[in-house]
């Protein structure tokens, strides 16, 4: 009981950072369920899929209904996300698991450095709010390209991937900030079951973990969504960036032993 | 569109609901059976789901409610082809089935890899 109880609570401590930092939360349970927990990587993985996918059903669902997703737009790049998830959780089976946690700490460390950029994001947020959706979309096989990409980053390291389809949407394709977060969220549905499929095909998530995991790392999504605008996030982020680096530390360690 | 985006949108916080239910009632039975969750939890087997249900098995609300999770994104597009359709948006259809082909596809593949 205690473990499940630890499992629901990592869950919650994961999705309640990830909710208030923008972030699906994903990149933060692959390595609780790692390191923490003693899972293989790809197990982890799989879980973290399904956690993405839930916690982002909810959002694009809040936000289709307020009309700030642009489901046209999301729908023709998450179909090249599907594609990506494709390529991504086939190969996720055919390398070697060092490999992947050492592409897992590479994706920490560039989790970081964009944390530390984000004061940047935000002053573009304050320029390019706009309650408009997409409109005329610029640089199209941009972003094809780039979606493609993030849905190989996220079946083969279980993260939700917003991490690349918000600048991309937002930089690349001049898609609004508010606009380009929504939509990725409606993305990262589509994009985690194309790789959680393959996963749950290649028998690799464990129900026992998966329960709890979910069910924490939703009710610590829920949790910031609506605490956000309360706390200094400054100090958080500089807090989390720290988590990210060691735990990328952590999963170097864990290649080279 | 907009009706359409307000209605696929409370599809989806719906679904999730629904799941996320499924989920905790899954993980109340398991904590009340003194489960471990590192002991390792029964593979799926789409034939045995609905009985553990019946006999208030925790495995059983656990897969229905991963399955439900899964499914929810696959049922938004597969919302959205029939709101594209009736809207008359052809190339929009497409998209909705390409993506849906993608997913099969991806099925199809990890089937024959596992």
């Amino acid at each position: 009981m205690g473990v499940a109880l630890l499992m629901i609570a990592g869950g919650a401590a994961a999705g309640l950072f990830g909710s208030l930092l923008g972030l699906g939360g994903g990149v933060l349970i692959v390595p609780l369920l790692t390191l923490v927990f003693g899972l293989e990587l790809r197990e982890a993985v799989g879980v973290s899929l399904v956690s993405v996918i839930m916690t982002s059903s909810v959002a694009a669902g809040v936000y289709l209904e307020r009309h700030v997703a642009d489901l046209r737009l999301g729908m023709r790049l998450e179909l090249f996300t599907a594609l990506g998830a494709l390529v991504g959780g086939s190969i996720a089976f055919l390398i070697e698991e060092r490999l992947l946690a050492l592409l897992f700490a590479g994706l920490l460390a560039y989790v970081a450095v964009s944390m530390l950029r984000a004061r940047t994001a935000e002053e573009g947020a304050v320029a390019a709010s706009d309650d408009a959706l997409a409109g005329s979309v610029r640089n199209m096989p941009l972003g094809l390209v780039g979606a493609t990409g993030a849905g190989v980053v996220s079946a083969l390291l279980g993260v939700g991937g917003g991490i690349i389809k918000v600048p991309l949407m937002h930089l690349g394709m001049g898609v609004p900030l508010r606009v380009s977060t929504a939509t990725s969220n409606l993305m990262v549905g589509i994009t985690g079951a194309g790789g959680a499929v393959i996963y749950l095909i290649h028998g690799e998530i464990d129900p026992y973990v998966a329960g709890p995991t979910v069910i924490g790392v939703f009710l610590g999504a829920s949790l910031g969504s609506r605490v956000a605008h309360r706390i200094d996030l400054r100090v958080l982020r500089w807090l989390f960036v720290a988590v990210l680096l060691y735990t990328a530390i952590q999963m170097l360690l864990r290649v080279i032993g | 569109m907009t009706p359409f985006d307000r209605l696929i949108g409370r599809l989806l916080i719906g679904v999730t609901y629904v799941a996320g239910a499924l989920l905790l009632v899954g993980v109340l039975l398991m904590l009340a059976a003194g489960i471990d969750p590192l002991s390792g939890g029964p593979s799926l087997d789409p034939g045995a789901v609905v009985g553990d249900v019946v006999s208030l098995q925790p495995a059983g609300f656990l897969w229905l409610g991963l399955l439900a999770v899964i499914a929810t994104p696959i049922s938004r597009v597969v919302a959205a082809a029939v709101a594209f359709a009736s809207a008359g948006e052809r190339r929009m259809v497409g998209v909705a089935l390409a993506i849906l082909l993608v997913i099969a596809v991806s099925v199809a593949t990890a089937v024959a890899a596992s």
